[in-house]
């Protein structure tokens, strides 16, 4: 169990992180979401030690992190970094090998990391001679060699083509099977949505919203009804307690606190064809939470 | 302390499996050869071959055997005489180079479009012994009696109010030749050192790194691996030039004790590279972009320009006071020492405690170089300041 405890940022008189808190549970798939600027990698450099925070506490398993576990992290930086002359073979092998495996396991598992996001052809090219997204599959690689306990990976699903994100998706899910903590940021929140178990919107380096997707559509959700009516007369909405925000097709969206008298007005309009609370999409949420 | 050599390691089989290293320890032993070959192919021919004709053939002879050709390498080449029936046949012999050069009747040197200095020399003393015998014969004097009378004269004795001047100036060509050497087997390794900092810190790859390394680490294995592979380079370096003072039989021309002077530039270079190293390690640690390195190491480089050319310009006057004074002041003493040494003027004693003063100082430059590393390397953008990154 990874705990972020109101963590504290400022460079400057710029304040980046203003006491971010949450927890991911071991085996929970973490989405990360925030706008430009929000803190996310800040929040996550921190959480890896590459920056240290002006107060708050990560905690793993209980105990305040400390170097060594996170020497069996495994870490994707936002900006890509790697040997741009060494074979990616040795690279993603001399990483196992700076995470404490034999330099025989960190050859295997290199090759078959290599074998499994399709870059075994390329084992022998050097970093820089790969295209952009095949550079970041060799970085997911670095990240996963040793078979880490913990994943932080910051915004690994960018640059990715429709198949290298089914496979990132799937390796992630496969990991996090196994009980590893997965942690990612990421700006694609239809994927963010479909994935994760729970999922921490941040703005302005506070989070704003922290939950699994059912929660937060809870939360931010009952608010607005999608209730269509067959031959109702134009204008029957006219006087209901609340105010149209929309049309869905033939529904109409009707934004209320008072659910029962929309329900007692539609009947009385016509056939009721639909009737219910509106769900939110994490897109919604996210405008919402962040506004 | 694995973490330090895996990463010393990778410095080894990367860096020294690239076609720059081995192309530069290849170009490098190539020129340490040539130079040791150097005055062999300046000094002329080992031996010459001169053809004598007509009248006075077995004086001449006689006497061009006698003369040792003047020679700057100090060896001096072999003289053979080959004598020829008429002077029609010595002429052909001259212009088809069985001989380099010919002399008819004592008097007459036949030549296929001039000879060197020192042929020329040698065949002119050898006709004015002749010549003079001839007048002297001619004057009445009796040849016995002038052999008794010249055996006196004593060779002309040679006493100098300085040092050996030969080899003074061998000795400040040996440390002229030790102070390029130096110079460019340091700055090679410590400009690599520098620039792989600024390679991990731009690339970004040190954010990785340092989620399972401590800076040291990274430092550390990395002035280390390089270091090595700098040192591989110093030794065969050390090795081709001995080996080719030996074949091109200069080693005895060379001063007394040069070999132990050589040996010594071992440990001076391995001092030096530990002080400019950990300086590049702390300095490039402050810029994130290739772009923006010159402005951090280009004092450095002056540095060690500046050690390299004070060094080098009192290799002509190594007991100056400039020479004494900056040879106990790191990391001035990292070149001016060894170049004294090599010169000759000065005892072990100072030597070793200019190496102890040295060898402090490092400990001091790698405590700052990490110091500013450990502050500087994380922090990404724009140039870390150097005094931020020491109060940091
Ligand atoms: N080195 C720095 N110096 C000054 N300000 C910084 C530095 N790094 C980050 N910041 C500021 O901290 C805030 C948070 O940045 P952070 O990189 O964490 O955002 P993010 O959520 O990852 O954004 P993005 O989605 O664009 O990646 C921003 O306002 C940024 O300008
Ligand atoms: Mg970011």
């Amino acid at each position: 169990m990874m705990e972020i405890d109101g963590l504290r940022k400022s460079y400057g008189a710029k304040v980046a992180l203003d006491g971010v808190t949450f927890t991911v549970r071991d085996g929970e798939m973490f989405g990360f979401v925030g706008a430009n600027g929000a803190g996310k990698t800040t929040t996550m450099r921190i959480a890896m030690g590459v920056l240290n925070a002006d107060a708050g506490e990560v905690r793993f398993g209980g105990h305040a992190l400390a170097f060594d576990d996170r020497r069996r992290f495994g870490y994707m930086p936002e900006e890509r970094g790697l040997y741009p002359k060494m074979k990616i073979g040795d690279q993603v092998a001399y990483f196992g090998e700076l995470h404490g495996m034999t330099p025989a396991a960190a050859k295997s598992a290199a090759a078959s990391w290599l074998e499994r996001l399709g870059l075994s052809e390329r084992a022998g090219d050097h970093v820089q001679d790969l295209s952009l997204g095949n550079q970041q599959r060799v970085q997911l690689a670095v990240a996963l060699v040793h078979d880490p306990e913990v994943l932080i990976l910051d915004e690994p699903f960018s640059g990715l083509d429709p198949l290298a994100v089914d496979t990132m998706a799937d390796v992630l899910a496969e990991r996090n099977a196994a009980g590893v903590p997965v942690i990612f940021s990421s700006h694609q929140l239809d994927l963010v949505e479909r994935i994760c178990d729970s999922v921490g919107i941040i703005a302005a380096g506070k989070m704003v919203a922290v939950g699994t997707v059912d929660e937060l559509r809870r939360r931010e959700g009952h608010r607005i009804l999608k209730v269509e009516v067959a031959d109702a007369a134009p204008g029957w909405e006219q006087g209901l307690p609340g105010r149209v925000v929309g049309t869905d097709d033939d529904a109409l969206l009707i934004e209320t606190t008072d659910d029962q008298a929309v329900l007692k007005a539609a009947m009385n309009a016509g056939r009721v064809g639909h009737f219910g609370w509106q769900e939110p999409t994490l897109v919604e949420i996210f405008r919402e939470a962040v506004a | 302390m694995k973490g330090l050599l895996l990463v010393a390691r990778r410095e080894i089989s990367v860096r020294g499996r690239s076609k720059g290293y081995l192309i530069s320890l290849l170009v490098s032993a190539i020129a340490v050869i040539v130079l040791a070959f150097l005055p062999k192919l300046l000094g002329g021919p080992d031996s010459y071959t001169i053809g004598v004709a007509g009248s006075d053939s077995a004086a001449m002879s006689a006497a061009l055997k006698s003369v040792k050709p003047p020679s700057i390498t100090g060896d001096s080449a072999a003289i053979e005489v080959k004598e020829y029936p008429d002077a029609a046949s010595a002429q052909a012999a001259v212009k088809n180079g069985d001989v380099d050069a010919a002399v008819i009747d004592a008097s007459t040197m036949i030549t296929d479009g001039g000879v060197s200095t020192e042929l020329s020399l040698t065949i002119d003393t050898a006709y004015k012994e002749v010549a003079t015998a001839k007048a002297l014969d001619a004057a009445g004097l009796n040849p016995a009696q002038i052999a008794q009378a010249t055996a006196g004269v004593a060779p002309l004795k040679q006493e100098s109010v300085g040092e050996d001047a030969d080899e003074a100036s061998a000795r400040m060509g040996v440390a002229t030749i030790l102070v390029i050497f130096l110079f460019f087997m340091l700055m090679y390794p410590v400009m690599f050192v520098a620039m792989g900092v600024i390679e991990e810190k731009s690339s970004r790859i040190v954010e990785i790194l340092l989620s399972t390394l401590r800076p040291w680490q990274l430092l550390g294995g990395k002035i280390i691996g390089l270091g090595v592979l700098g040192l591989i380079n110093v030794l065969v370096l050390l090795a081709a030039g001995l080996g080719a003072a030996n074949a091109s039989g200069l080693m005895p021309d060379l001063p007394p004790g040069t070999t132990a002077v050589l040996m010594g530039t071992l440990g001076w270079w391995i001092l030096g590279y530990a002080f400019f190293a950990s300086m590049a390690g702390g300095l490039g640690s402050l810029v994130s972009r290739q772009e923006d390195s010159n402005s951090t190491i280009t004092p450095l480089t002056m540095l060690m320009v500046g050690c390299y050319l004070a060094a080098l310009l009192s290799a002509s006057n190594p007991k100056g006071t400039l020479a004494t004074v900056l040879s106990y002041i790191p990391p001035f003493s990292a070149m001016m020492m060894p170049m004294r040494s090599a010169s000759g003027s000065v005892e072990l004693w100072q030597q070793l405690l200019s190496a102890v003063i040295l060898a402090a100082s490092v400990v001091g430059t790698l405590a700052l170089g990490a110091r500013i590393y450990r502050r500087a390397v994380w922090r990404m953008g724009s140039r870390v300041k150097l005094m931020d990154a020491l109060r940091g």
